[in-house]
């Protein structure tokens, strides 16, 4: 395994999507607005995606990056139905806030 | 280990441009989950997205940098600023720092700095341009299940479209009907029901 890439240290760009998914992970926690709970998710996708290329590069393989297509694809789906979602339940709710969906619970 | 990564903190200047767009990136993830007013979590997402790119350009990833910018920066924000507009978040609390000196100060170095990278990578050319990047020296893809046939793939793109069109065929089938299939969910799940309709113009009528 090749530690350097292109002068960039392979354990700099880990830590750098580690912080990542750490700041994904805190939005999802703290934030209650739907919409920017989905950011954070493509956040967290974001850093999944620069750990298969690092390792793609690193390790000299290429199906790293053909599994970020992959992942980009999924993105997009994710995207299309979670939006539709969040217009569903703002038209049956009127609102956005997670805290106010609770017909779930019991 | 040490000598090594010391030596390449000196001497190269893609260490420099990832430590540019490391910055930019973890700085504007912050600003995406601690902005007040979702327009500009969105806006601060954006750049992010950017930002990533730029990194997947100096790993040598080009293919994966241009569809980071078309999918993420293009095509998935689109849509989620559509859907903020569509349901007008209110703004809270925009223009209350709008003229702080700080800020002016902060944004001008910002944008001074990006045109300075910018302008010395167009004079400079591409960092390491006389080395292969990794990944570039597999010009020939070889696939093992009929053992003769090997393809030329020369260039980042090429062999990543390779690999998704030979080890990678049915994921790639599978994600086109799993894009069919969420199109028509969405278009489902987003619909008015027809009775919904239906009532509200007898309620108006």
């Amino acid at each position: 395994m090749n530690p350097i890439i292109n002068g960039i240290p392979v354990s700099y760009i880990l830590g750098l999507a580690g912080i990542l998914f750490s700041i994904g992970v805190l939005g999802v926690l703290i934030r209650r607005n739907i919409v920017i709970i989905f950011m954070s998710v493509e956040l967290i996708l974001n850093s999944v995606n620069l750990v298969f290329v690092t390792f793609s590069k690193a390790l000299s393989h290429i199906s790293g990056e053909t599994v970020v297509f992959f992942v980009m694809a999924i993105a997009a789906a994710e995207a299309a139905v979670g939006l539709a979602l969040v217009i569903a339940i703002f038209r049956h709710k009127k609102s956005t806030n997670v805290d106010e969906l609770q017909s779930m619970k019991w | 280990m040490d000598e090594i990564i010391y030596m390449n903190l000196e001497s190269s200047p893609s260490f420099l441009l990832f430590i540019f767009f490391g910055t930019v990136t973890v700085v504007t993830a912050l600003s995406v989950i601690f902005q007040k007013n979702p327009v500009v979590s969105a806006v601060s997402l954006v750049f992010t997205f950017f930002a990533l790119a730029g990194i997947y350009g100096i790993m040598g990833a080009l293919f994966i940098a241009t569809m980071q910018v078309l999918v993420y920066a293009g095509a998935i924000m689109v849509l989620v600023v559509f859907v903020l507009m569509l349901l007008s978040q209110r703004a809270e609390t925009l223009s209350r720092y709008r003229k702080h000196p700080i800020r002016l100060v902060l944004l001008s170095v910002f944008v001074f700095g990006f045109f300075f990278l910018l302008y010395s990578a167009l004079t400079t050319g591409v960092p390491h341009s006389d080395q292969m990047g990794k990944g570039y020296e597999l010009t020939e893809y070889s696939f093992p299940i009929q053992g003769t046939s090997t393809v030329n793939a020369k260039g980042n793109v090429g062999v990543v479209g390779a690999s998704t069109y030979l080890d990678y065929l049915l994921p790639f089938e599978m994600i086109s009907i799993l894009l069919l299939v969420a199109v028509l969910g969405a278009v489902i799940l987003a619909k008015k029901k027809s009775t919904e309709v239906e009532q509200t113009k007898d309620n108006v009528l």
